[in-house]
């Protein structure tokens, strides 16, 4: 069993806290077996989408087992779609990341949905960052975009009710639970709700946060041998191709 | 079969105080969790003794949330008390009750009565408490609390101190030897070890907020922490074993 994880990053993060490194980022997927991460620059998410995507490309030249996502930036949506075919091109970057909250573009933003026709034409998955009550409107959106696959990044934080929800009403809606705040009972809840174990991935937001955190979140979640396998590897191997 | 070293629970990861720890009806999750059943809890993650508290206290009727708290009390349950940050007129009373009941510790609930900074009535509890020598168990930011705490040689646990706060915590408690704060939520590859490498492990203890969290991600960043195993173990409980002796 390999352990896939779909929600990493690289780069230094404006806290008080390690993480600029990539040999950090492998340090850490060596200490807990983690065999493939794809990331997304941290520079790229907070600060400037295209800058932060071309470092990243030029690390990911080097590190074999990170793949990238390309970070898209909705207000700037021309551009960010120019620069995420051309990360694409590498082979090295495998979807699209978007969040919604360093840009100031919430989910049910005109702005989010022209990103997502744009993604739906170039047809990777999307990593997005999902927090609050808004992850509902998920199902809706991609039922008008029937190509585009989404993860919903932190499964909706404080609304993860509200995303289990959700996923068990599309099944191109994916759920990865990596949190610092790692609330009792989320994939139980989620399981109770219907949604399939093929729409768990594995996620860590390493390294702002140590993968121990997502590790002891499915530890505790009781999966069987078979639906671990499914968790940690298959569900992210099939969506990606890896 | 397990297939990695982190599915597996060691003795890296044995707690012998929590400092964190409530039981009864919480309305705004899906289902309530019972005295029995978080005290299984606690068992299995390996938690040998708690700092508990009724949730009843806390949202709804402080007396009698104090009540239930102390019929739990036992060995490995040690009985938190609190006061109503919204009723705190004649508190001082109440907390002769607690302390003569036995009480050392009182947690204030500033989030769930909303109180989102320091008001009169909370530095008037923190006074009272102070004067008797309480140990405080403070949720909410840190930096919103600290200040009113400093200078008066408080016995304090922060209970939610993100890690994106821990520069603040780091540059309160460099001048605070009472502050301390739960390493719940110091989830990034390092969080701990600066704490540790800053001011010292016996600004950290354990507390898990069970039954609201996940146990396993933070006992396993713990056991994974790069620190040595004394510093560890004060973590763990020996930095909370000395403080309950010391406000007996």
């Amino acid at each position: 069993m390999r352990i896939i994880d779909v929600h990493g990053h690289w780069g230094p993060w404006p806290y008080h806290l390690d993480g600029g490194d990539v040999a950090l980022n492998v340090e850490l997927m060596d200490r807990y077996g983690i065999d493939l991460q794809l990331v997304s620059s941290a520079e790229a998410v907070v600060y400037d989408a295209v800058a932060g995507n071309a470092a990243l490309a030029e690390v990911l030249i080097d590190e074999p087992r990170l793949y990238g996502y390309a970070v898209v930036n909705p207000n700037r949506l021309d551009r960010s779609a120019d620069d995420l075919r051309d990360c694409l091109s590498t082979g090295r970057f495998l979807g699209a990341k978007i969040h919604t909250t360093y840009p100031g573009v919430p989910v049910g933003s005109p702005l989010m949905a022209a990103a997502f026709d744009m993604l739906d034409e170039v047809g990777v998955p999307l990593l997005l960052h999902t927090w609050g009550a808004d992850v509902a409107l998920l199902p809706g959106m991609l039922e008008k975009r029937p190509r585009l696959k989404v993860i919903a990044g932190h499964a909706g934080g404080d609304a993860w009710r509200e995303a289990a929800k959700a996923a068990a009403s599309c099944d191109r809606l994916y759920l990865e639970h990596c949190r610092t705040v790692t609330d009792y009972g989320r994939i139980a809840y989620a399981r109770e709700a219907g949604v399939p174990i093929e729409q768990f991935l594995f996620g860590t937001d390493s390294t702002l946060i140590d993968p121990c955190i997502s590790l002891g979140v499915i530890r505790d979640a009781g999966f069987t041998p078979r639906e671990l396998q499914r968790v940690l590897e298959l569900n992210a191997a099939e969506l990606f191709g890896l | 079969m397990p297939v990695y070293d982190w599915q597996t629970r060691t003795p890296a990861e044995d707690i012998e105080y929590d400092v964190d720890v409530l039981f009864g009806a919480w309305p705004s999750h899906p289902a309530d969790t019972d005295l029995a059943t978080v005290r299984e809890r606690l068992t299995t993650a390996g938690i040998r003794r708690a700092l508990v508290i009724s949730t009843r206290g806390a949202l709804f009727d402080a007396a009698a949330g104090n009540t239930e708290t102390l019929a739990a009390e036992a060995e490995d349950l040690i009985p938190v008390g609190t006061v109503d940050l919204r009723d705190a007129v004649g508190v001082g009373e109440r907390l002769d009750e607690l302390v003569a009941a036995g009480v050392r510790c009182l947690r204030l609930f500033t989030v769930q009565q909303g109180v989102q900074q320091p008001t009169p009535a909370y530095l008037h509890v923190v006074e009272e408490a102070c004067t008797r020598g309480m140990v405080l168990l403070q949720d909410g930011d840190p930096r919103r609390f600290g200040q009113a705490l400093a200078g008066r040689g408080a016995e304090v646990i922060f209970l939610d101190l993100h890690v994106y706060l821990l520069t603040d915590f780091l540059l309160m408690a460099r001048d605070e030897p009472g502050f301390r704060a739960t390493s719940r939520m110091l989830s990034s590859p390092d969080g701990i070890e600066r704490v540790v490498e800053t001011v010292g492990a016996h600004h950290l203890v354990f507390g898990s907020r069970t039954p609201f969290v996940d146990i396993s991600p933070q006992t396993l960043r713990l056991r994974y922490a790069r620190i040595t195993d004394d510093d560890r173990a004060l973590i763990a409980g020996g930095n909370v074993q000395a403080l309950l002796e010391k406000v007996a």
